[in-house]
This record gives C-alpha cells, sequence and structure tokens, in this order.
C-alpha cells in the first residue's frame, strides 16, 4: 500500500457485517442458543459480606421436582475449584467461607427455570458472620480481618508471575515506578501542590448480563458458549481446573450484548462447565442484571497526586500514590493497577516521577477490567490538579498541557515504545472545537483533559484467512464481537488486502476449535494487533496469488497487482477462480494465509512495550443549575489520537458511547454499599445513561496521521475517549464555580453541598 | 420468573371482593402488574391468588360530570393522557399521566392500582391531592368515599380494608382561572421530588385568590401545605411568577423526610422550597397567560 | 411453609406478526419467555427484568409493553409485533434501515427494543420533535452507543416518510 493511495474499503463507513441479524431479531447471544437436553442452573449467593459457612442443607431443594442437582463446593473435590487470571484466589463455589455479600455457595441445576428458583428458595445455609472491611480505609488499616488468609497461587500471566502481595495484610500486589530523582525533585519546584481524590464504584451493566453454556461429550471434551471477551483466556482455565488438555475444551463466543471489560477472564464459565459435568447434560447459566452486580464492577481508588512546576508552568516533578479496591477477589485487579498508574501521569513530559499504588482487597463485589482499565481512576485526580497547578501560576489550562506535551518519537518510559502521535494536533482541534479562546458566557464554565494509556504487551494474536475457489474469502480470527465492530473492520483489512468486495468476505465465530489464538478482546488493541495478524495472514494469501499468477501472466513480479479479485499487469488479467484451478489443477481446493503478531517481553517496564498508544482529549463545556446542584453538559468534544479509522461511522458510534459511559460515572453512577451490603444493584436504583442525558451537542473528532503500529496505520480506541471525561467536566465546573471536586459521580446533591461551603465572596 | 398462583377474572366487584375474602391473605389484587409482577419476581410478596379486575365491568372508564372527573381504577396512564374528557377537564392530570415512568409503564399501569400500591414516589398521590381527589372504595359490606389524604397512610400503606376494593378516584376540576403546574425533579427512576401548584387569581387576576400545594416523594405520603396556602392567599401573581415567592416554611421543614437513595433528608427539603418556589412560578405565569419556558435539569414541568 | 398450588395453566390465542398462535401457558407464564422460549422468536431480550431497560419491548397492538413483566394470558386474543414481523432481511422496515444506516446498532441486544418504541412513536407521531424521541426513549436504555446515532435514526426516519409504515 503507497502512502496516499485511497483505499477501496478501508476507511469506509461499510455496514457492519452483523447490522441486519441485529436489527432483525435474528443475531444470536448465549442465552438464545440451547442444547439437546440442556438443563439450567441457578446460583445461591451470600448474604454476608463475610461469613463463615457452617452447613449447606440441600435435601429439601432436592427434592423439589424437576431437580437435577444441588451443588455445593463439596461437590467439586474432583477438579480444582480455584480460578482467576493474576492470583488463582477465587473458587468455583465458596468453601467454607463466604468473601463477599453475592458470593455463589450453591448452584442448583434443574428442568427449568422455575424449578431452580424453587430449589433455591429450600436450600438452608447456616452461615457465622464474620466481621469484614468493605473500604479502602478498613482494609489497609492496622489489625484489619483479612479477606484472604491463604496464599493462593499465581494464575496465567508471565508479567503477573512477580506478583507482589503483602503478606499478613489485604494487600495483594504492588507496582512501583520511578523516573529521574524521583520525589527529591520536589525541592526545585516553584510550585507544589497537592490533592487527594476518589474515583466510585461503577458497573458496567452490560445489557446482556453474563451467561453461559456448557456441555461434555467423550469425544471432544467440553464445549461451552460463554459471553466472554476472551475465549482462550477462559480455555486454559478450564483446562487447568478440570485437568482436560487445551485441545479437548473448545470455548465458542457467539454475539455478546456488551463487555467493557466485565466479561474478560473466567467468570461463569466454571461453575456452569462443573455443573454440567456433574449433571451429564449440558447446562445454561444465565445471571440476571442484579447478579452481574454482584460479579464484576470497576475497581475504586483513592489516590493522592502531588506536583511540582517551574513558574512557567514547566511539569518537573509528579508522584501519585494510589489504592485500587479489587474486591473479594483479585480478578485482573493487579494489572488494573500497574496499568493504571504508569500513565497515570498523562501524555506529559515530566523528568521525575514516583509512582506507588496497590491492590487491595475487600469484601465486595470482585473489581475488575472496565473500559479504560485503571486509568480513569488516575487521570480524574492527574488532569484536575494539573488545572488547579495552571490557575495557581496563573496560565491558561490548554497552553500549560500543550508545553508539556511528550513529542512525536519521544521517549515515555525506557524500553517501552516512543510516543507515535503528534498529540499537540489533537489538543488544538480540541480546544478549537470547544471554542476555548473565545470567553464563554457568564454561566458556562469550559474545561479540558487529556490521558495516555498503554495497550498491552506481551501479547499474541493470530488469524487464518483462506480464499475460496470462487474467490471469496473467510477471515478466521477470535476477535470477539460485542458491538465495537471488531468483525467488520477484520473484514474490511481482508478485503482490501485482498482487493474483493467486502460482500464476498466473512469472518468466523470465534471458536477456540477453528479460529486460533488470541489473547483477548479488551485494551483496545483488536483493530491493530489482530488486525495486523490478519492482514498478515491476507498478504500471505496475496503472495500465493501473485506467486501463481506469475507462472501464467508474462510480467516481472513487481508489476502484478491485485485489483477487484484479479491479478492484473499489462499483460494479462487472471481472475483468482482460475488462479486456484491453475494451482490445484481441478476446480476446488482453497489457499490458507496464516498471519501471527506477537511482539513479545521488552524491557518495558510492563513486560512488554505497548503496541501503541491510546491518547485522547475532552473538552466539556457545562453549567450548573446552583439550586439544585444539577450539572449540564452543554457541549462535549472528543478527540482521538486514532491514526487511522478502518470505519470511521463505527469510531464515531464508539466514542460517543464512550463519552456517554464516561458520562455515566462524572455524573450519575455509583455502587452504593452498606458496609458491605450493595444497596443499589437493579436499574432503578442505579442509573446508567438515557438518551436524555446526551449533551446538546457531542462531536467526537479523529486525528488520522497514520502513524499507528496497525493497518493502514491505525492504531487502537474506544477506550480513551471515556477516560478525560470527568476531568473534564470537573475542571469546566471548577472553572465555573470555583470548587474542585474530588469525588464522583457529580450528582445534584454532591455539587449542591459544595457549592454551599464555598466561601462566600 | 413468577411462582406459580392461580388467576381469577371477576366480572363485578362483589365478585372480586368475595375472592379477597375467602383467599385472605393468600390474594392480591391484580391490573397492570407494573409494581406486583416486580414484587413478586423478587420474591417480596408471594401471593397463591391474583385477582384480575381489568375485567370488571365499569372499572375502565373516565367520566365527565357536574365539576368532576371520576376515574375508573383500572383506567391504564396512557388512557388518562389521551383522554379527551381528562383534556378538556383537567388537562394537568393527563400532563402527568404522560410523564409516569416510561411508556411501557404507562401502557400497562392502572391509575387505581398506582393508588393503591401507595409508592410514596406516586406522581398521581400528590397531583390529585391538588384536585381534592376522593376515592370510592367498595366491599362486600358497603362502599365508602373518601378523600385521597385519607386514603393514603404512609408508604405502601392505604386504609383500604379487607375486601375493599378502590373502585375510582374522583377528582374536582379547577375553579375558573385556576392555573397549576406539576413539577418532578429527580435523578432516578423514582422521583426525588414532586410538587403540585394550583393558583386561583382573584377577579383583576393580580393577587392569589386561592393557593393549593401538593408536596411528594420526600416524606412517607404526600400532602397539602395548607399553611403556606393560606400565607399565599393575597400574593401578587406577578411576583411570584417572577420566582420570588416566599416558601420558607415550618410547614416543609417538618416533613418528615429519610434520608435515602434518592438524597439526605436535608436536601430534599431543601429542594422542597426550591421546586415549590418553581412550581408556584410557573402556575403564577400560566394563571397571568404569560409563555413561560421553565426548563430545570432533571425536572419535569407539566 | 403452605403448600404451593398446582401451576394452573390457560390455553390461549393470539396472533404474533400475523401468525395465529394458540398455546396452553402456565397462568404464571411471562410472556417473554412464551415468546422466546415457545415461539423461538428470540428477537426480544431478558436484561433489567423490571421495566427500565425497554430491551424486552414488545408491541400489543399499538401499545410497547415490557414482556418480562407481563403475564402471557394478558396477550390472549391480542395481535402482537416483535422485531421479527417489523421487517425481514429482504424486507425491512424503514426503521431498521435507518438504524442500519446510520450506525444506531453496536452490540444490538437494546437493538429490538428500540425499534419496537420507535415504531410505536412513529405510528403516533409521525413527525417527532427531538425532545419528543428523547421523551420516547426514556424507556429505552443502550450502553453501547451513547444514543446519539439511534435519535438520529428515528428522525432520519420519520423525515424520509411521509407516514410510516
Amino acid at each position: 500500500m503507497t502512502p496516499g493511495r485511497a483505499f477501496r474499503v478501508v476507511g469506509q463507513s461499510v455496514r457492519r457485517l452483523d447490522a441486519i441479524d441485529k436489527v432483525t431479531g435474528r443475531a444470536r447471544y448465549v442465552t438464545d442458543l440451547t442444547q439437546p437436553g440442556m438443563l439450567h442452573a441457578a446460583l445461591l449467593r451470600s448474604p454476608h459480606a463475610h461469613a463463615r459457612i457452617r452447613t449447606i442443607d440441600v435435601a429439601a431443594a432436592r427434592a423439589v421436582r424437576g431437580v437435577h442437582a444441588v451443588v455445593t463446593s463439596a461437590d467439586l473435590t474432583w477438579c480444582d475449584p480455584y480460578f482467576g487470571p493474576a492470583f488463582r484466589d477465587r473458587p468455583i463455589l465458596a468453601i467454607g467461607v463466604a468473601r463477599y455479600e453475592g458470593e455463589p455457595v450453591a448452584a442448583v441445576v434443574a428442568e427449568d427455570e422455575g424449578a431452580a428458583a424453587e430449589a433455591l428458595d429450600r436450600i438452608i445455609v447456616d452461615y457465622e458472620p464474620l466481621s469484614a472491611v468493605t473500604t479502602l480505609e478498613e482494609a489497609l488499616a492496622p489489625g484489619a480481618s483479612l479477606v484472604h488468609t491463604d496464599a493462593p497461587l499465581a494464575g496465567h500471566f508471565a508479567d503477573l508471575s512477580t506478583l507482589k502481595p503483602v503478606r499478613g495484610t489485604n494487600v495483594c500486589h504492588q507496582f512501583h515506578l520511578e523516573r529521574g530523582r524521583g520525589a527529591a525533585a520536589f525541592a526545585e519546584a516553584d510550585l507544589a501542590l497537592e490533592d487527594c481524590y476518589y474515583f466510585p464504584r461503577v458497573q458496567h451493566y452490560s445489557m446482556e448480563p453474563h451467561a453461559a453454556l456448557a456441555a461434555w461429550d467423550e469425544e471432544s471434551g467440553l464445549t461451552v458458549w460463554a459471553s466472554t471477551q476472551n475465549p482462550y483466556s477462559v480455555r486454559v482455565e478450564l483446562a487447568k481446573m478440570f485437568r482436560v488438555p487445551l485441545s479437548r475444551i473448545r470455548v465458542i463466543v457467539p454475539l455478546l450484548g456488551g463487555g467493557f471489560g466485565g466479561k474478560t477472564y473466567a467468570k461463569l464459565e466454571p461453575i456452569t462447565s462443573a455443573l454440567a459435568r456433574l449433571a451429564g447434560r449440558p447446562v445454561r447459566l444465565a445471571i440476571s442484571a442484579q447478579d452481574a452486580f454482584r460479579t464484576v464492577r470497576r475497581c475504586d481508588a483513592r489516590v493522592r497526586v502531588r506536583l511540582g512546576l517551574r513558574r512557567d508552568g514547566r511539569l518537573l516533578a509528579a508522584e501519585c500514590v494510589a489504592d485500587f479496591d479489587v474486591g473479594a477477589y483479585a480478578d485482573i485487579g493487579p494489572r488494573i493497577v500497574q496499568k493504571g498508574t504508569y500513565t497515570a501521569t498523562g501524555p506529559y513530559r515530566i523528568p521525575n516521577v514516583v509512582l506507588h499504588s496497590r491492590a487491595v482487597y475487600t469484601n465486595t463485589t470482585p473489581g475488575g477490567a472496565f473500559r479504560g482499565f485503571g486509568v480513569p481512576q488516575l487521570a480524574w485526580p492527574f488532569e484536575s490538579l494539573l488545572d488547579d497547578a495552571a490557575r495557581r501560576l496563573d496560565l491558561d489550562p490548554v497552553e500549560l498541557r500543550r508545553q508539556n506535551l511528550l513529542a512525536h518519537g519521544e521517549e515515555f518510559e525506557p524500553g517501552d515504545t516512543p510516543v507515535d502521535g503528534k498529540f499537540e494536533e489533537s489538543l488544538s482541534r480540541a480546544a478549537e472545537a470547544i471554542r476555548w479562546t473565545q470567553a464563554a458566557a457568564s454561566d458556562r464554565g469550559r474545561g479540558v483533559a487529556m490521558m495516555m494509556k498503554a495497550s498491552i504487551g506481551p501479547t499474541v494474536s493470530e488469524a487464518i484467512v483462506r480464499l475460496h475457489a470462487d474467490g471469496s474469502a473467510t477471515v478466521l480470527a477470535s476477535t470477539v464481537e460485542m458491538g465495537q465492530g471488531a468483525r467488520t473492520v477484520l473484514a474490511q483489512i481482508a478485503a482490501e488486502v485482498l482487493a474483493i468486495s467486502i460482500e464476498r468476505v466473512s469472518v468466523a465465530t470465534p471458536d477456540t476449535a477453528m479460529t486460533p489464538y488470541d489473547q483477548t478482546t479488551s485494551s483496545s488493541r483488536s483493530t491493530t494487533l489482530m488486525g495486523r495478524a490478519v492482514q498478515e495472514a491476507a498478504e500471505d494469501i496475496r503472495e500465493q496469488l501473485l506467486r501463481i499468477a506469475g507462472e501464467i501472466i508474462d510480467a516481472p513480479p513487481a508489476e502484478l497487482v491485485l485489483d477487484d479479485g484479479h491479478v492484473v499487469a499489462r499483460g494479462g488479467r487472471v481472475a483468482y477462480p482460475a488462479l486456484l484451478t491453475e494451482r490445484f489443477g481441478m476446480g476446488g481446493g482453497e489457499l490458507i494465509g496464516r498471519g501471527i503478531v506477537a511482539p513479545g517481553r521488552s524491557r518495558a517496564p510492563l513486560g512488554g512495550s505497548t503496541p501503541f498508544w491510546e491518547m485522547a482529549v475532552g473538552a466539556a463545556e457545562v453549567h450548573v443549575d446552583e439550586e439544585t446542584g444539577a450539572v449540564v453538559v452543554d457541549d462535549y468534544v472528543s478527540v482521538a489520537d486514532i491514526g487511522r479509522r478502518i470505519n470511521p461511522q463505527q469510531c464515531e458510534g464508539q466514542d460517543e458511547g464512550a463519552v456517554m459511559q464516561g458520562l455515566g460515572h462524572t455524573l450519575l453512577e455509583e455502587m452504593v454499599y452498606d458496609g458491605g451490603q450493595l444497596l443499589n444493584a437493579n436499574l432503578v436504583d442505579y442509573r446508567v445513561p438515557r438518551a436524555e442525558d446526551l449533551p446538546s451537542r457531542i462531536r467526537c473528532l479523529f486525528v488520522e496521521n497514520g502513524d499507528g503500529a496497525g493497518p493502514f496505520g491505525a492504531k487502537g480506541a474506544g477506550e480513551g475517549s471515556l477516560i478525560p471525561v470527568s476531568p473534564a467536566v470537573g475542571n469546566a465546573l471548577a472553572r465555573l464555580t470555583g470548587v474542585r471536586f474530588r469525588e464522583l459521580p457529580l450528582t445534584p446533591e454532591r455539587v449542591w453541598r459544595a457549592l454551599r461551603a464555598r466561601p462566600k465572596p | 420468573m413468577l411462582r406459580p398462583f392461580a388467576l381469577y377474572r371477576p366480572s363485578t366487584l362483589a365478585e372480586a371482593s368475595a375472592l379477597l375474602r375467602e383467599h385472605g391473605e393468600d390474594a392480591t389484587l391484580y391490573a397492570g402488574g407494573t409494581e406486583l409482577l416486580l414484587l413478586m419476581k423478587e420474591g417480596l410478596v408471594r401471593p397463591h391468588v391474583l385477582v384480575d379486575v381489568k375485567h370488571v365491568a365499569g372499572l375502565g372508564e373516565v367520566v365527565a360530570a357536574d365539576g368532576a372527573i371520576r376515574i375508573g381504577a383500572t383506567v391504564s396512564h396512557r388512557t388518562v393522557e389521551r383522554s379527551a374528557a381528562v383534556q378538556a377537564h383537567c388537562p394537568l392530570v393527563a400532563g402527568v399521566a404522560r410523564h409516569v415512568a416510561n411508556a411501557r409503564v404507562r401502557a400497562a399501569g392502572t391509575v387505581g392500582g398506582n393508588l393503591a400500591f401507595a409508592d410514596p414516589h406516586s406522581d398521581l398521590a400528590t397531583l390529585f391531592l391538588v384536585f381534592e381527589a376522593r376515592i370510592d372504595l367498595r366491599g362486600l359490606d358497603g362502599e365508602r368515599e373518601i378523600p385521597l389524604d385519607a386514603f393514603v397512610l404512609g408508604p405502601y400503606e392505604t386504609a383500604r380494608r379487607g375486601d375493599e376494593i378502590l373502585s375510582a378516584v374522583r377528582l374536582r376540576s379547577w375553579p375558573v382561572g385556576a392555573a397549576g403546574a406539576y413539577l418532578k425533579f429527580g435523578l432516578y427512576e423514582r422521583p426525588t421530588l414532586g410538587v403540585a401548584a394550583v393558583l386561583v387569581p382573584d377577579a383583576e387576576g393580580r393577587r392569589v385568590s386561592e393557593a393549593r400545594l401538593a408536596i411528594g416523594c420526600i416524606g412517607p405520603r404526600p400532602l397539602r401545605l395548607r399553611a403556606l396556602e393560606r400565607r399565599l392567599r393575597g400574593a401578587p401573581v406577578e411576583e411570584l411568577a417572577a420566582g420570588r415567592a416566599d416558601v420558607a416554611s415550618a410547614e416543609i421543614d417538618r416533613i418528615d423526610a429519610v434520608t435515602d437513595l434518592h438524597g439526605s433528608a436535608d436536601y430534599k427539603l431543601e429542594m422542597a422550597q426550591v421546586f415549590t418556589r418553581r412550581a408556584l412560578r410557573v402556575a403564577a405565569a400560566r394563571a397571568a397567560h404569560h409563555v413561560i419556558d421553565a426548563r430545570y435539569p432533571y425536572t419535569v414541568v407539566v | 411453609m403452605p403448600a404451593t398450588p398446582t401451576p394452573s395453566s390457560s390455553s390461549i390465542a393470539f396472533t404474533v406478526n400475523g401468525h395465529r398462535h394458540a398455546l396452553e401457558v402456565p397462568t404464571h407464564a411471562l410472556l417473554l419467555d412464551v415468546l422466546r422460549d415457545r415461539l423461538d422468536l428470540k428477537g426480544a431480550k431478558r436484561s433489567c427484568d423490571m421495566q427500565v431497560c425497554g430491551a424486552c419491548t414488545v408491541l400489543v397492538g399499538d401499545a410497547p409493553v415490557s414482556a418480562c413483566s407481563y403475564l402471557a394470558v394478558e396477550a390472549d386474543g391480542r395481535e402482537l409485533l416483535t422485531v421479527e414481523g417489523l421487517g425481514t432481511p429482504d424486507a425491512m422496515h424503514p426503521l431498521q434501515q435507518a438504524f442500519v444506516d446510520h450506525g444506531a446498532v453496536q452490540c444490538g441486544f437494546c437493538t429490538s427494543g428500540m425499534l419496537l418504541s420507535a415504531k410505536a412513536l412513529l405510528d403516533e407521531q409521525p413527525r417527532p420533535t427531538e425532545a419528543d424521541v428523547l421523551h420516547h426513549l426514556r424507556g429505552n436504555l443502550c450502553r453501547c452507543t451513547g444514543y446519539r446515532k439511534i435519535v438520529d435514526a428515528i428522525l432520519a426516519c420519520a423525515a424520509q416518510s411521509g407516514s410510516a409504515a
């Protein structure tokens, strides 16, 4: 591909592959699937945040008509009942102790959901409540009761083999990073300022709650249809737990009704698989939306940030100390803590940095991956304090950021990928779009924030492309479609490289028996990494086509190109089917292309260099109804440094969704706990954004300099635009009202209270 | 997932009451099911018998007569919203019906079910107080008619006894020249606060002759603010229309507001003042025939 | 614990997407489960299960209902419309086409409900304002799109057709 050449299908807003199925009700999700003889499972959950389980009496439950099995941990000694990607600390069913309100304690398998529910009612559990730690303060207090007393095994991440728990405490991991002279450099700052912030517990609320359907058979082993973002991660967990070779575990992923990180790593698959084994029949487990709140959430975090600057605005030193509450089980919490803290200081050049963070257990819903992966929790304090620094130095917040931005090609951290974008361009576009240099109306305030996030490394994505005898193609890739449009993007890439129309490209359902290894659909990585794997696989086929064509067409190899399903040169034009016939001597056969993208380990602090940097800017204009404290975002602009949009409409849709989800935790969403009891695990009491919450104006813009490591210069996106929302709004409010907010969400009451406490002029 | 139950569909109120009497605590009335089915799914109530009153003759009608509107118990919010009689005689009621919950709840949910459930957040239970609403109750031992504020006793608690069934609610039309407004404020599915205001201007239209104020959601049940109403008599309509009503009131302060997921008690009481003033502003502007476009964040203005 | 009554069942007949169905259903069966499990109409989804999110929206007559909280027996004698009846790949309803064209579909789990709610709106108000659309969509949640393209699709569809299909 020569730069500047127009692409045929890349860069076009082609119709999503699944659009018509979705609008006609034909799209299938896990709970739409059945298997012959399928039974239904239901889970009994602990009502206590922390309790010893003395006895579980299942006799009455077993007697309910239609019940096939009632299962407790005592029935699971035939397998290894622990799972977890960082620590294998999470049992399939609680073993002797329940560690959070909502933890599954027993399971029922029955003919139908009614019988299962009735059986759940009849299970009698004798709990002995224990003291619980339900906040960071409680969990970190000296002498705090411990959520985990045993040392669990490490899970399946190589870079987390260096997990650093602090024995005898609730700290399950620590991360520390320094650059330059660290904290010593503060002595030279003209201005040093420090503040403490809190990012709340929020929940993904995917429209489709988690679900899994498992079936065993002697020939092929275990098959699981799962609403999961990483089938291969689930597969390796199941293999370990059930002591089955990887080749005999098959994870199939139909469409997901949303994920946002909440469906990464094993969740329901272990229990569902165990139940299917015990029942001897396929078992489907579909939890309620309420129980999703008791399955995974975002890690809340308390963060102290300190900044040291020169009078002219140059950033000299930064210190971030963050405690993340990972809930009762670590899930991927340790990595979240690392990833979030790693770029705590944003896209800026800061020569002296100290970062220290901890993952802390509490007796609450386990915290896991959620769009942004720890970075929102750090961008909220950092970008807020940066604005405070601007105010103290009497500098414009946009100019302060601009002067400190990392330059294209500059090193962020030794061993890691250099900065791969012209960040200043995104900042300028955002400032211009929000009319930063023009005075806002007297009742409006504007704020800006930036963020930078590493993707993931080391990492692996493999893809296969098959060119069929008629010149159509199938892409085999385990990237999961959860709404972001990944399958369409992969089809576009294949269609572009193979020079065929996108209508002739299929993308197979992710299926570990068919589609090769992909680490995960998360981390904004799929367009870049799996996209490149697909691109390579398609290029592999191109090379094969050109080689075959070279024997037919009389032209130098360098002059052969693919065009519209043909290999073309001055001397002729041969359609792919003819080339395959030439190759195979018959009207059959196919060409198979393979792509493997595996940027391995490196010296970078997180174990591997980031394939690309995700960087985005947010700008907001707000007003406040001071009598009630209600904050209204009138105008929101997001700019993502995306490299190249493979599908512009999809990118815009993703970023609009990211902005609204960010407005969710900024203005509306909060899991409310009373001690260890979650009070609002339902949509009546947990407020997600509605259509009427749309800002009057929302614009999602993109900077496309073709400077990404992905296909055609693409980078990843989808998380970046969520992250700046809360500090952009917080900064706008601070400029408007003079009040700095340190906690989210900025509900009317919270704002009202802070405005009332404001010193009178 | 619902637990099994028997469903009866009586065609008269007497039959319905007889079923309630026969089954006692095991039975519950059922119309739209918008509250009941949710409670049943959660396992919070477990009736073995549902008495479906939707097929009882006469319960599904809206009748206007003698300066009053009689809304049958099984009339849906959707029907109220679209009813020509309601729009003609008490348009504010049609407007508020349009904003109950969401379109699906409005299609299935009924006025009678809403009032009988006595959710403290009910818009209708608040609004109907400024229409001097009266509730018709019918049981096997006879019928009675009581004011709405004697019917709703507390959260989810009403004066309905035994086999009595709420058959209708009666609303009195306002005096000529009266204008009103209903404002509900809140972030969540259930409003944090609902305020209904009606102003009747004097003959010249310059001062308030009569005021009615009802406030709901923040206390155990909706209340008329009668002391504040008396204080507003004689107030200049233009002052109120300019948003300058003096609503600081011990009566509001005495409301037994609780701190819950919808807000802290002190916030709710403060918002009660704010929205009483705002509701009066809208009502006064309408009474004075000003065009008003009152919009507040997270607020429905009807 | 009192004895649970024997589940009673009812014979009901209704029309779904123009097809008549006669079924025996338990009295306590919810319409959503009957549509999905008995009639294999999987388009309506279970999400919040409490009438807030709209993923289970179907039309009974011209009214949108939450199938997750609607007894199947209430549909007896009625005409129902699910997303499968709104249009098919070969004969798409203008709303379905508008959603596709405007990128108003991401994960798709809210889509069936959104489409039917939009249809109910346009049938009653062929030319809604944006405020009308936002009001009407109060009961339809989406976690993926941020709503902008959904609202645009509905408004575009209304602008295009003189009257809704």
